[in-house]
Parts: C-alpha cells; structure tokens; sequence
C-alpha cells in the first residue's frame, strides 16, 4: 500500500539550517496523475512536516495536525516546537495503531535558539531521531545510499540545498513511482526558500 | 418577587421571565466594560481592564481580547473563568469545522454554534447560564467583517456597534449618536475609545487600564492585531484623551 501513490522525501540538517525535499509525482500504481503534487506542509515558520506514503491518509494526516497545532497555539500563544511536535504526531499515528495511517512523516525544523532538527518516523510512530539526514518513500533506498554518500556535516544553506537536490534527483531516477521534478525548502532562522528542481520528467 | 421561581434555571416564572439568566446578566453589569465597532475596513474592539494591580503578571496574555481563530477574535465581559470555558469551546468548534471542510468556519455559524452551547444551559441539566457577554469580530469571505453580540441567554445579534459590561447602556447611546455607516478603522478606534473614555468611572485613561484590538485585511489575510501598551499610549494622547498625572508642559 505504500508503494501506490509513490514518494521520496528527504530532509538534512546543516550549519543552523535544514533542507527538506521531496519529488512532485502523483501516481495511481503505474500511471501519473499529477506532477506538482505537494507533500511538505508548513506547520509554522520553523517547523515543516513531509508525509510520504498514501497520498489520502497524508492529506488527513496533515489536516488533522493542523487542527490540533491551532489549537495549542490558541491556548499556549506560541508556537510548537520541533521535538514537541514530532511526539504529536507519534501519538497521532499510535492513536491508530490497528487500522493506521498508510504514511511516514518526515518532520523538519529549528527549534530554540535555531537548533536544527529532524526525525522520521513509521507509520505507527516509532521516532527515529537522527543527527544527519532522514529519508522516506518509495525511493528511501536509493536515497540512504546517495545521502551517505553526499553528506558532510555543517554545511551552508547553499551547499546543502545543493547537496539535497543532487540526493534527491539521482535517487528518484533509480525509482519509476517517484520523480517528476523536485521541491525543496532550505530553512534558516531569517527566511525560507523554496525551490523547484527539474529533473527527469519521467 | 416569587423566591420560588428564581433558583431552577429551567422554570419559567409566573411573568414568563427567566429569572437565573436575568442574574447573570446582572453579573455582567458589574465586569469591565466593552466596545466594539464594525468599520468598512475593519472591526474595532475595546475593553476595559477591571483589574490593573501592579502585581499582577500581565507578560502577553490579554484579559478581555481572546483570539478564537485566524479569522474571528473577541472581546468578553462578565465571569472570566465561565469565558475561558467558552472560548475554548468556541476554538475547539472553529477547528472541527475547519479540518471537516478546509476553509474557515463563518462568522455567524460560529457565534451561533457556541450561542447554542450557551442556551442548552437554560433548558437543561439544572446548571446554571454562563455569566458571560461576548463581542464577536471576524471576517468571513460571504459577509466580509462582522460583529456579533452575544449574551448568558444564548441569544445574538449582529450590530454596527456595541457595548457590553458595566454602563453598556450609556455607551450604547453614544454610539448611536456618533456612528456613522461610512465610519473608517482609523474613527472607529478613536470613537471607541471617546466613548469608553466616557462611560468609565476613572477620569483619565492610562493605556495600562485598556484593551485595544483590531480585526482587518492585510494583504489579502485577515489579520487580529492587539495594540501595545506604547502605541496605545500614543494614540490616547493624540486623541487629546490622557492626562497624565505628572506632566510637565
């Protein structure tokens, strides 16, 4: 059931700044209904969240976090932190440990004092906490292989936008569900810049 | 008149009163007044803060403004800790409708709602009403900015402007006299604040006794902006309405 819709989502952490990525493919088992379908979401300006795996239960996944973050943001008057949020959504996935959630999440974000944090997760939240990158998908093993490679600690927004985007569209070439291009967010504690990478279009 | 008839909210009275909802309303006649005024750009809330010790450990919380969501604030009078319930309920019902149909719970639908809340008090379960006003402030994409008043009976209304809490009567007056349908969010915070200023005991304003928030578009989002003490000094001394105590000319 993972393997329906297609997905490769990876996201690094570099020098107070993270980079998270995923491609842009859309697919019913073999063929492609859409090629600019979103899978990160922003929860707040320093946190972002992409879910890989069944596109249905990442669009409810996704709409079920945002009400219960408006809600602690309402009531607490500031914003979640990353590692705060990562426990929500393990929860969230652990709610339904007997029917779950077809998703892995990969959660990305700077938490105080723009510390730089990521985690993936199954889909019935065991956390996986890690200090260099994390991937999910369809293409996750591709993309293990291509992160080790690639990967160098501290590195700078531009080079780890670099770094990811190269990660990414190799990995995603060596798997027909996932591709299309690419969309990448490099998160530092004054902006967020969102790119779109093209790859091969198939 | 008939002690019989006033200690079961869901008994009517002889005069076909409901005695526990009239007290309630009672009770909110003794909080902090509030005012609120729907402009063409805009809707404009005031409050006054009853309780100004300078123990009290204000940091970012407000007394009188609540945000319910992105898109709908309010202002409150009377019991706070039956608003607080409110509020939360209110929030927790914009929320559900959001995550059920993606787009922001209507203004109307959501005073509504919680008015209904507030109503099921009155005819069952033997508990008492909450003791609680509201002023809703919010924009919706079919009615564009609304204000809502609600009160401990669950009844409601949307107004051009309206004032609850203590003197709410006399404010009421004055607003009919000075509101113009054309009026500005620039006019509608001075005319709030004139007519605040008015109807308080106090003789001067100082900008640690107020509350003053603003619902309005901005850039094509709806903003809910609450004034800093500092600009709510300044624009007090630009209406020519503080007179500080220590002031030298």
């Amino acid at each position: 059931i993972f393997e329906y819709n297609g997905s490769a989502l990876v996201a690094m952490v570099g020098k107070n700044c993270f980079a998270i990525a995923s491609d842009r493919r859309l697919g019913v088992q073999l063929q492609t209904i859409a090629t600019d379908f979103q899978r990160i979401y922003k929860i707040h300006e320093k946190i972002f969240i992409g879910l890989s795996g069944l596109a249905t239960d990442a669009q409810t996944l996704y709409q079920r976090l945002v009400f219960r973050h408006k809600l602690y943001q309402l009531r607490e008057e500031r914003n979640m932190k990353p590692e705060t949020f990562a426990s929500l959504v393990s929860a969230i996935l652990y709610e339904k440990r007997f029917g779950p959630y077809f998703c892995q999440p990969v959660i990305a974000g700077l938490g105080d004092d723009n510390k730089p944090f990521i985690c993936t997760m199954d889909s019935i939240g065991a956390k996986e906490l890690a200090k260099d990158f994390v991937v999910a998908g369809t293409a996750s093993e591709s993309l293990y292989g291509a992160c080790e490679a690639m990967f160098k600690p501290d590195m700078e927004a531009e080079e780890l936008f670099e770094t990811i985007s190269q990660a990414l569209l190799s990995s995603v070439d060596r798997d027909c569900l996932s591709g299309w291009g690419g969309h990448v967010y490099v998160v530092t504690p004054t902006e967020v810049t969102e790119r779109i990478l093209k790859g091969r279009m198939d | 008149m008939s002690r019989r008839y006033d200690s079961r909210t869901t008994i009517f009275s002889p005069e076909g009163r409901l005695y526990q909802v009239e007290y309630a309303m009672e009770a909110i006649g003794n909080a902090g007044t509030a005012i609120g005024i729907l402009s063409k750009d805009g809707v404009v809330l005031v409050g006054e803060k009853k309780v100004t010790s300078k123990l009290l450990q204000t940091s970012t919380s407000t007394e009188k403004m609540y945000k319910i969501d992105d898109h709908v604030s309010c202002a409150v009078a009377g019991i706070m800790s039956d608003a607080n319930i409110l509020i939360n309920t209110a929030r927790v019902q914009a929320q559900r409708y959001t995550y059920a149909y993606q787009e922001p719970m209507p203004v109307e639908q959501l005073v509504q709602s919680l008015c209904d809340t507030k109503q099921g008090y009155t005819q069952f379960g033997g508990l008492r009403p909450f003791g609680v006003s509201f002023l809703f402030g919010g924009w919706d994409k079919n009615y564009g900015f609304q204000l809502y008043m609600s009160d401990p009976s669950g009844n409601y209304g949307g107004w051009k402007a309206a004032a609850i809490g203590a003197n709410n009567q006399a404010a009421q007056s004055m607003l009919k006299q000075d509101y113009k349908d054309d009026i500005t969010r620039e006019e509608a915070v001075q005319l709030a604040l004139k007519v605040l200023s008015k109807t308080m005991d106090s003789t001067s304003l100082t900008s640690d006794k107020l509350e003053l928030a603003e619902v309005f578009l901005s850039s094509g989002k709806v903003k809910y902006q609450v004034c800093s003490p500092e600009s709510l000094s300044k624009l007090l001394a630009s209406i020519g309405l503080t007179q500080p105590a220590a002031e030298a000319t």
